[in-house]
């Protein structure tokens, strides 16, 4: 930690772990609802609307509140200023955390907008954009007053501004269903495959120069190319959404075509993170960093990439879309792309803002928890895959009807559950192990 | 790759990419009007609208395929099983779901609420969004029941369909009305044994149901009623009795 501003990362990574946990206790709960019947009682008082609700805006708001805690840590060095208004950044997760709070005990009692993951009633939704103005005015003013502009920051600050904008889209009422869910899409869609990339692509930016030492200028430049790959595929590649809700036909080409080639930026990250890693001036240390860093380039390959293409053109989507294919794909991208890139960050950062010296720390467990908690998502994707797969085939092309066709895959879900609680144990260790970070034993003499 | 021509990338790529989505937004945004009936999509849909997300239906339900994946694709449910089957799942998800392994929450709506319900699911089922979803494709049941109906002699459960007029409340192929569920749909459900018994006695097998009871029929003929609505939906699957 070269900045003293950049301290207000640490408390955003504190959250956005907690939060991380509460969200997979839901997603277990969520699991269990589909193999095991679930008694009228309790279905009336807390239905599974209302968990996976839960379960789905903490997974934003985590991932949100991570991101932002990088980007105060990363301006600082980037810029090589303090940040603008550190006190700020506190009230702004105080503000962000208790509408977050508010949200989730609201669904509790019905308060919702009822818009899958779009959740939060519209008087939160105001806070929400307060919290997001006050982050972005820090960033923004921060970078300004230094005027040291580069790549890195571009991209992350056009990746924030873009997410905030798009957020605006999601918040009215439409009239019309067919034009709700086509702007619900620019929230949803522009965000994972638009700006959370923009944010993810410098994140893993920052942490190469820092971690390998190879020349910013040669990073920045593949930088470039992967982000013009990721808009040009992306924008456009929304229309693989817009097959089935009433827009003309045309949208089977452009979104069929555009998404076809969406895996191409993130294999091109997957072999850039190779290749720097290859050309590396340092030792590759600490090593569960690097496995972290390196399990995102892959697993986010083959979760967005991969899963995302299986059911992306039009004449398989027919049958796929709205099944539990689309939660397998679901999973293992956000874990792969998003819980992975946070949890690499949060594994370079944490050590230097407990001023371990060059970074370094006690690695022991932390690889247990990693292979645990990678390993549990495949595995559970890997059930929800089968079970969607038996679902496509079962209701759509068969033509059984939708309960018919759940029998055959509720002992899926149950092996997706044992995964889930696989994944718990893995993740509640990279927490704790995160948070009681020591220094490394002295190497044998 | 220079850094320079890297930057071209960028903003060629990103550039065109937009332009070629805001226009195609523009466009579409033309056509939704016919694509989706806004004719009919008068104040009570609107109202109807509300009512689904007041009560959060979107997060088990999926609509136009979008939403939580817990419970049956709503796009096509005022076809699939008509307008009756809707309110009584609404006003008593505990009775007519009592069998199921699968709940549905008592949401305590008022008679009005119901009613914008029902006016917003029929408003939705005719959204023209290029016959997703595949097994409540109209199509698909139009026209394997007219190769049915033209391929065969009459079946005698056919004619008692007809003489009884099944068809004012239930759809079959291009006819019937939307009270009741699509014939086909329950054929995908039930056996012929559940549906002559059914058709005795509505209340005995599904508390609560609207149908009144056929038992002026003879076993026989309420046996041939359900060998025939069986015979619509060949090749798909069936509930366990």
């Amino acid at each position: 930690m070269r900045y003293q501003s950049q301290k207000v990362a640490y408390a955003y990574f504190v959250v956005a772990l907690l939060l991380f946990t509460l969200q997979l206790v839901l997603g277990l709960w969520l699991a269990f609802n589909y193999w095991f019947t679930v008694p009228q009682a309790v279905v009336d008082v807390f239905p599974f609307s209302t968990a996976r609700a839960m379960h789905t805006n903490l997974l934003v708001l985590w991932m949100l509140l991570g991101f932002m805690g990088a980007t105060f840590y990363a301006v600082p060095e980037e810029t090589q200023s303090e940040l603008a208004w550190p006190r700020m950044a506190y009230v702004q997760l105080v503000l962000l955390v208790a509408t977050g709070v508010a949200a989730l005990v609201g669904f509790l009692f019905g308060w919702t907008q009822g818009r899958p993951l779009l959740e939060i009633p519209t008087p939160l939704d105001f806070l929400v954009v307060v919290g997001a103005l006050m982050f972005l005015a820090n960033v923004g003013v921060t970078i300004l007053r230094a005027r040291r502009f580069t790549a890195v920051q571009g991209s992350l600050l056009g990746g924030l501004v873009f997410l905030a904008l798009l957020y605006l889209f999601g918040m009215p009422f439409y009239r019309n269903l067919a034009v709700d869910w086509y702007y619900w899409w620019w929230v949803i869609h522009l965000w994972v495959e638009g700006a959370w990339e923009l944010v993810t692509a410098a994140l893993v930016a920052f942490m190469l120069i820092q971690l390998t030492g190879v020349e910013r200028k040669v990073i920045e430049k593949w930088l470039y190319v992967e982000l013009g790959l990721f808009l040009f595929t992306g924008i456009a590649g929304t229309g693989h959404h817009y097959y089935w809700l009433a827009a003309p036909r045309y949208w089977l080409w452009v979104g069929g075509i555009f998404s076809a080639l969406e895996p191409f930026p993130v294999l091109l990250m997957l072999i850039d993170t190779w290749r720097v890693m290859k050309e590396r001036k340092k030792p590759l240390e600490p090593r569960l960093t690097w496995v972290f860093l390196y399990g995102m380039a892959v697993l986010h390959f083959v979760g967005a990439g991969v899963f995302g293409f299986a059911h992306t053109l039009p004449q398989v989507n027919y049958y796929t879309h709205g099944s539990q294919v689309t939660v397998s794909h679901g999973h293992l991208a956000f874990y792969g792309a998003y819980a992975l890139v946070n949890l690499s960050f949060f594994y370079f950062a944490m050590p230097r803002l407990r001023n371990l010296p060059d970074g370094k720390y006690d690695e022991k467990g932390g690889h247990l928890a990693f292979w645990m908690a990678s390993l549990g998502v495949v595995g559970l994707s890997l059930a929800f895959a089968v079970a969607g797969v038996l679902q496509a085939y079962l209701e759509r092309m068969q033509g059984q009807p939708y309960i018919v066709a759940q029998q055959p895959i509720r002992f899926w879900m149950a092996i997706a559950f044992v995964f889930g609680i696989v994944v718990l144990g893995g993740v509640v260790h990279i927490v704790k192990h995160l948070l009681t970070l020591k220094p490394p034993p002295p190497a044998p003499a | 790759m220079s850094e320079s021509s890297a930057k071209v990338v960028f903003w060629v790529g990103t550039l065109l990419s937009l332009a070629l989505f805001l226009a195609l937004t523009f466009d579409t945004h033309g056509k939704f009007d016919a694509l989706t009936h806004a004719d009919r999509l008068d104040d009570k849909v609107v109202e109807g609208k509300r009512v689904f997300e007041a009560r959060n239906c979107n997060d088990c339900h999926t609509i136009l395929g979008f939403g939580g994946y817990y419970a049956p694709d709503l796009t096509r449910a005022f076809t699939r099983m008509g307008e009756d089957t809707i309110r009584h799942r609404l006003e008593r998800p505990e009775e007519a779901l009592a069998a199921s392994y699968r709940k549905m929450p008592q949401q305590r709506l008022s008679p009005k609420e119901i009613d914008r319900l029902v006016d917003f699911l029929r408003w939705v089922s005719a959204i023209e969004n290029n016959d997703w979803p595949p097994q409540d494709s109209e199509v698909r049941w139009k026209s394997s029941t007219r190769r049915l109906l033209a391929g065969a002699a009459l079946s005698p459960g056919a004619a008692l369909v007809s003489e009884e007029a099944c068809l004012a409340c239930h759809a079959l192929g291009d006819r019937g009305e939307r009270k009741g569920p699509r014939l086909e749909w329950i054929g995908t459900r039930r056996d012929a044994g559940w549906i002559a018994e059914y058709l005795a006695n509505p209340g005995a097998l599904l508390p609560g149901a609207a149908m009144p009871p056929y038992d002026k029929l003879s076993e026989g003929q309420r046996k041939a009623i359900g060998e025939f609505i069986v015979s619509l939906a060949d090749g798909r699957g069936r509930e366990t009795p």
